[in-house]
Parts: structure tokens; sequence; C-alpha cells
């Protein structure tokens, strides 16, 4: 079996080793997809679907998250749809609207475009992006932290709401957090909640020059795969 | 249907299974039952006993080189456990959550092996469709949806149970000639097939011939084979409404839209039927209902915006009224509706007085009575009690 695959994404024929995920592929080919939940040499949790793309099959395509959609012989993916990037503009504005005082998470919404949020805000602390949860049982093997509860009710938790001793607190989880970082004129109170959208205008700039990314210094400590690399 | 099934036959789908067994080489079989049904996990563990004593499962069956067993596994109540990977999950000993398909558990399944995971009533139509032949079995159905298929039959109709018909026959013969019309003669409104996360259906798209394909179209789907049958009393918000708590109650909470896209459809559909609706919310409830429909990880947030998406469709008349008149036409979200008494009516006789929980209704004996609009609840009790008819929605 060869080692290589040749796929298109966005039109561009891309070749990339086999077990790759699109996601992996795209990033490291310059593409940008927007992603939240997905960290480099981790599993992937496909949660927050994010970086969803259309797949292009038997004249079908098929919304899928790229991020678990590993690379094959002559797929065609196409990440810049004007479905997908309003499929992916309203995820950001729920992910927004239910968490604003996350710098990571308003980035991500300026990102995709959202301009106005049409929900109530939240005001929540965790968006179970589940980065913490992956670092500490695959990076540490530690699982000292985990997901608890079912639908509304689903949280981040130590084993039975105490820390354990195999916690070493060595901050993993919280370097990997999104939402530690505040946006750029500090918390938001609630019933002060709003859309940031400063770094629109740099978005515009890098977008109209072909081949450039925002390199992900929108949000910076985010740490985009891209950036971290 | 699948419950009657295991606790009436089940020796119907051990058959098919050790058929199925025998077609793919698979030496380990599962019956993955609701604890909820005691006596169905009784029977199937009953009758897994039975066909092992007289040599029916095991090694070597009936001196052949087919060696099959079946374990019966039970769920711990969720509804998301339903979902294949998610099932898989549970059965391995996980948490109930459903993992991304890209790789099918057709390939990777149980125990990241190849596995084949079918519903009951498919595996009890095995050795059926063996005995007879494919040919007696394609006889019945229509072009996509062959033989026949087995409906819950419920709701405001005369006749319930289950009833098994050929695909492709009319909904309105089921629910008409064989559920016998509606029960108290108010006018049938509309059906809700497929279980909580499927679609209703009006009146007017009751000659719709009962198939896989036919109702995925309408927007609704076979499912389950729920068949919930509602008349002019049903307030097709408050439906929406009591499938999206429960579907929100049993997202397993994974992904985002499924998580919080859910969240927010009740949210909207909750100021609607309490009087805080706003004609744009309407637009932003079918987008967000697409948006949930297209991204979610799996079967249950993919089809959890169907209760919604098909009452805003066939019904939308019903979400506009409640919008723009703050008005309930069926009679029942609570916010939206007031309950007088006629006075012409009231024979002062007290037993609505005596019933009201809060203590909303006066009068005198012999006299005419009075609800007292800012404290009645709406809870019905009074009307339910009046033997004149005199309490009635304004």
């Amino acid at each position: 079996m060869q080692p290589y695959v040749t796929l298109t994404i966005d039109g561009a024929t891309v070749r990339a080793s086999r077990a790759k995920s699109v996601l992996d592929v795209a990033i490291e080919y310059g593409i940008c997809i927007p992603h939240l939940c997905h960290l480099p040499q981790m599993s992937d949790l496909a949660a927050c679907r994010l970086c969803i793309v259309e797949h292009v099959r038997n004249g079908r395509s098929e919304v899928t998250t790229s991020c678990t959609l590993r690379v094959q012989d002559d797929m065609v993916i196409r990440t810049n749809t004007e479905k997908i990037r309003k499929l992916r503009r309203n995820i950001a504005e729920l992910l927004v609207a239910e968490a604003p005082n996350s710098r990571a998470i308003q980035d991500i919404a300026v990102r995709c475009g959202v301009k106005q949020v049409r929900y109530p805000f939240r005001n929540k602390n965790c968006v179970l992006c589940g980065r913490c949860v992956r670092v500490c049982t695959e990076m540490w093997s530690a699982r000292a932290i985990g997901f608890v509860g079912r639908g509304k009710d689903r949280h981040v938790d130590f084993p039975f709401g105490v820390r354990p001793d195999f916690c070493k607190q060595c901050g993993s989880c919280v370097q990997l957090c999104p939402m530690t970082i505040t946006p750029c004129d500090g918390p938001m109170n609630p019933g002060e909640e709003r859309l940031c959208g400063k770094c629109e205008a740099q978005l515009l700039v890098t977008e109209r020059m072909p081949d450039s990314c925002v390199w992900c210094q929108l949000g910076s400590g985010f740490s985009c795969a891209r950036y971290a690399s | 249907m699948d419950r009657s099934i295991l606790e009436g036959n089940p020796h119907l789908v051990l058959e098919g299974m050790l058929i199925g067994a025998w077609a793919i080489g698979s030496e380990q079989g599962y019956i993955y039952v609701r604890n909820e049904y005691p006596l169905a996990v009784e029977h199937a563990r009953a009758a897994v006993e039975h066909a092992r004593e007289f040599g029916l499962l095991g090694d070597r069956i009936l001196g052949s080189d087919l060696c099959f067993d079946v374990e019966v596994a039970r769920g711990g109540g969720a509804f998301v456990c339903g979902e294949s990977t998610a099932l898989m999950a549970s059965l391995e000993g996980k948490v109930g959550e459903p993992r991304p398909k890209d790789v099918h558990t057709v390939e990777e399944g149980l125990w990241n092996k190849p596995t084949t995971l079918n519903n009951v009533e498919t595996w009890a139509n095995v050795p059926l469709i063996i005995r007879n032949g494919a040919k007696w079995f394609v006889g019945k159905g229509t072009k996509g949806s062959k033989g026949t298929k087995i409906f819950a039959l419920t709701g405001r109709v005369k006749n319930t149970g289950l009833v098994e018909v050929a695909m492709g026959t009319p909904l309105r013969t089921i629910i008409f000639d064989i559920g016998g019309g509606p029960s108290d003669g108010v006018p049938i409104k509309a059906v809700q097939t497929g279980g909580p996360s499927g679609g209703c259906l009006p009146v007017e798209k009751f000659d719709l011939p009962l198939d896989f394909d036919t109702l995925a179209e309408a927007g609704s789907m076979v499912g389950s084979g729920g068949m919930v049958v509602m008349d002019e009393r049903t307030c097709m918000v408050d439906v929406a409404k009591y499938f999206l708590a429960f579907l929100q109650d049993e997202s397993c909470g994974k992904c985002v839209p499924c998580r919080i896209g859910i969240d927010r459809m009740l949210e909207i559909i909750t100021d609607i039927t309490e009087g805080r609706g706003r004609p744009e919310q309407l637009d932003l409830l079918q987008e967000l209902a697409e948006t949930v429909r297209e991204t979610s990880l799996c079967a249950l947030g993919k089809t959890a915006p169907n209760p919604v998406l098909s009452t805003l469709h066939y019904f939308r008349q019903g979400y506009e009224a409640h919008i723009a008149q703050a008005r309930c036409p069926a009679g029942v979200c609570r916010a939206l509706i007031e309950y007088v008494i006629d006075e012409e009516q009231c024979k002062g006789c007290g037993s609505c007085l005596r019933a009201c929980p809060r203590n909303a209704i006066s009068g005198e004996k012999k006299q005419p009575h009075v609800i007292d609009p800012n404290t009645c609840e709406r809870c019905g009790i009074c009307v339910s009690e009046c033997q004149f008819g005199a309490i009635v929605l304004k």
C-alpha cells in the first residue's frame, strides 16, 4: 500500500500521508479550517463541530467533521462553501452566546463571520470542548478529570467531585482551556455580555491577501495547531 | 413492538441471529434490551437458556461447524444508547456516548471488530424470509420498502395497540379503518410518527403511502414505528416543546449543536408558548433546526429538529397565532389561555369552587361563580369538575 494519498481540498490537489485527518492535512497546506476541540497529537472528540467540511462523494456532498475524517485517495473536500460557512457561523454563534467571556471563542466567532448574536447570552465558564480531559487522560495518563453527567448536566469534574492524589496539579488542563483568556477589554459581567468583534478588521486584511492566514494570533495563547508547530 | 416480539417470541429473534451468524461467520451475538422492560429481559434470557439446552446455541451447533452464543445485555435507560456506536460503547462497559462514524461499525464496531447491528423486528423477519423465500417477502410493500411493519398506534383513536400492515399502506387506512377514527368525535389534526425524533404530519398528508422514503421526504420517519394520533385539542407548538424537552434530557451532551442547539430551540419555543415570542424568532428557529440537523454528531442530534421542522412546516399558522395574537388556538398553552364561567350555564353548585387548588373561584351558592384570572393557574380541574359545561375557554 502506498504511504501517500492524493486528495483535493478546495480545488487544490494535495499529497498527504495515509492515516492523517483531513483537518491536519489542510492545516499543513495552509488551508484554515476553524476548530476548537481539536488538539494536535491527541484523539479527536468531534464535539465542537466547527471544523465541518463538505465531503463530495458520488456526486453528493456530506457534511462531516474534518478532524475525524481520514484522508483517502481521490477524496474531494470543500472547506469553504456557502453552506459550510453558514453552518459554521451558526455553531460559532451558539458557542459565543454560551460563553462570551473567552477571547478564544470570541475570536472563533469573528473568524466564522458572526455579526450578531440572536440568543440571550448565558456567560457559562465551560463549553465542554474536552481539551482538558484529553490532555489529562492521553498525555499524562492521569485520568484525574473526566466528563460527568449527561445532556444539560454534562460537566468536567474530578472523580466524585474530589481532587484525587493522582492529579499532580500540573496545570496542563488550565493551559489548554479556551476559557482562561479573557476578552481584550477584560471580563464581561453578567448582563453586559456582547460580541467583541475587535479583530474583524485584522481578519479582513489577511483575507484580502491570498495565501495568508491569520496565523492564529487572533486569540494568541489559544494555540492553533499551526501556530504551535 | 420490539418489546412485544422479545416478550412474545424471542426464539424468532434468536433464529434470525443464528442465520445471520452463519452468513457472516460470527461467533458471538448480543441482545441489547432496556432494563425497563423486565419481562423482555426475562424472556430473552429464558429463550437463550432453552436454545443452549437443545444445542441450538453454543459450540458446534447440531453437529455443524457453526459456533455461536448469545448474551443478553441490559441497557441502563438511555435513549441515546439506541444509536449504534453508543449502544456498542454501552455493551463494552463504557459511557453510552456515540462516536464519529467516519469508520462504520460494520468495519470496526464492538471491541473494534466488524459488527452487524439490526433491530429486533429485522432479525425476526429473517427466519420467515429464509423459509418462505425472498419473493414471498417482497410480495408486499413498495419499491423501496418491502414486507410488513408493525406500528404502535396510540393517541386519540378508538382502537389503539400494535398493528401490522404492509409497507405502503396509506396513513388514512391505519388511522381511520384500523384505528377506527377519532375517539371522542373531535376531528383528527395530525399524526406523529417515528418516536420522539419523528415528525408530525397533518391530515392533508394522510393519503401518503407509509414507507421509509415517503415519510422521510414528508419530514417525518418510520423510525421506531410509533404512531401518535392527535386531534384538534392538541397544540402543535406544545407537542414540539414536549418532544424537544425529552430529547434535551436524553441528549448525551457531547457535541455542540445537539447540546446547545436543542436547548436554544427549547428556549425559543418556550418563549412562544408563554407569549414572549417575536415573529423573527420563527426564522431563527428554522435556521437553528437546520443547523442542528446538518451538523450533529449522531442520529439523535440529526433527527432531533424533526418535531420542530415538521410542525413549523405544516402548522406554521399555529406558531403565528401564538406570536401575533398571543393566543393558543387549541387552548393548551397555559400562559395564553383564560378560563371563564358562563353565567347562564352556571348553577352555582360550588363543585368547581371546592376543587380549585388555588382558591381562584368565588361566588355565593346558587349564584353564578367567577374565576379570578390573576390567581387562576389554568390547571383545568374546574373544567372537568363542572357537570354543566359552564367553564369555557375565553
